[in-house]
C-alpha cells in the first residue's frame, strides 16, 4: 500500500481533461476499486440558463493545496493512488471542470476519500468561477477558507 | 547614510536608516478583487512591521470599494492562508483571496 503522493497526479490544465486516462492512471493490480468524481458544467445556475463558465486560479497555491488534500486522504483512508485535475479558462456546458479518481483495495475507502477530496477542494483550493448569462456575468458565491490562528513568531 | 525618523510599531520614535525600513512584497489579486483593482499583481514597498491587515488597509484607502470586502476575504502569504495579524517579510507573495468557488 502506497502511503505517499509520489505516484499520484495533481494538475491544473487549460485544455479538456482526459477522464479515461486518469481512471487508468490510478488503476493497478493491487487495487480492487476505483471511484471517480466528474464535476462538469451545468446548463443553469439558480434557475438562470448559463452560457459558459470561466475558471481562474492562484495556480501555484491551488496546486499546493490540491497536493495537501492528496496527502490528507492518504493519511486518513486506506487508498492507493490519487488523480486530481482541475481545468481553468473557458468551459462550455457539459465539459469537465474537475476530475478526481481514487483507487483502493476496497471500495469503502475509495468512496470516502474521493468524497472528502472534492468537498475539501471546494472549500480550500483558490480557484474561482465566473458564470456567464445572456444578460451579464457574475462571480459565483463561494466558500471562504478558514484563516489559520495567529502564529506567534519565536523571538530571535 | 541619511537617517530619518520613523515610528516603530510600539509607537516610540527612533532613528533608522530608510534603506533598511522598507520591505518589497508582491501583491496578487484574483477574481472579483482583480477586476476591482484593475490588475492582477503589483509590487509594494511597505515599512517593517506591516501586517497583512495593514497592507489590505493601504489598498482599501486607494480603492474605496475594496473596504467592504474585508470580512469576505482571506489573506495568503507565500501560498499559505495567513491571519491578518501576520507580519510581512521582504520578498513575500501576498494575496487577498475572495471566497473560493472551484469544482
Amino acid at each position: 500500500m502506497s502511503n505517499t503522493v509520489a505516484d499520484d497526479r495533481y494538475e491544473l490544465v487549460h485544455k479538456p481533461i482526459d477522464v479515461a486516462a486518469l481512471m487508468q492512471h490510478v488503476r493497478t493490480g493491487q487495487d480492487g476499486a476505483v471511484v471517480g468524481f466528474d464535476g462538469f458544467v451545468r446548463n443553469e445556475s439558480h434557475g438562470r440558463p448559463t452560457l459558459h463558465l470561466e475558471y481562474e486560479a492562484y495556480e501555484s497555491m491551488a496546486l499546493a493545496k490540491m497536493k495537501e488534500i492528496g496527502a490528507q486522504i492518504h493519511e486518513r483512508f486506506a487508498i492507493h493512488r490519487v488523480a486530481m485535475v482541475h481545468r481553468l479558462g473557458r468551459l462550455e456546458i457539459g465539459e469537465t471542470s474537475v476530475f478526481i479518481a481514487v483507487s483502493a483495495p476496497h471500495r469503502a475507502a475509495a468512496f470516502d476519500a474521493c468524497r472528502f477530496a472534492i468537498d475539501t477542494l471546494k472549500k480550500t483550493v483558490p480557484i474561482w468561477k465566473k458564470e456567464y448569462f445572456a444578460d451579464g456575468a457574475v462571480w459565483a458565491d463561494g466558500e471562504l477558507p478558514p484563516a489559520p490562528p495567529i502564529r506567534v513568531e519565536p523571538a530571535s | 547614510m541619511r537617517l530619518l525618523a520613523e515610528r516603530s510599531p510600539s509607537g516610540y520614535n527612533f532613528w533608522v536608516p530608510t534603506v533598511a525600513s522598507k520591505l518589497r512584497v508582491k501583491v496578487l489579486f484574483f477574481g472579483r478583487i482583480r477586476e476591482l483593482i484593475g490588475r492582477a499583481e503589483e509590487v509594494e514597498e511597505v515599512p517593517e512591521g506591516t501586517t497583512l491587515g495593514d497592507l489590505f488597509d493601504r489598498y482599501a484607502a486607494k480603492h474605496p470599494r475594496l473596504a467592504g470586502f474585508r470580512n469576505s476575504l482571506v489573506a495568503a502569504r507565500n501560498q499559505e492562508f495567513a491571519a491578518w495579524e501576520t507580519r510581512v517579510a521582504a520578498g513575500d507573495d501576498i494575496a487577498f483571496l475572495p471566497p473560493v468557488s472551484g469544482g
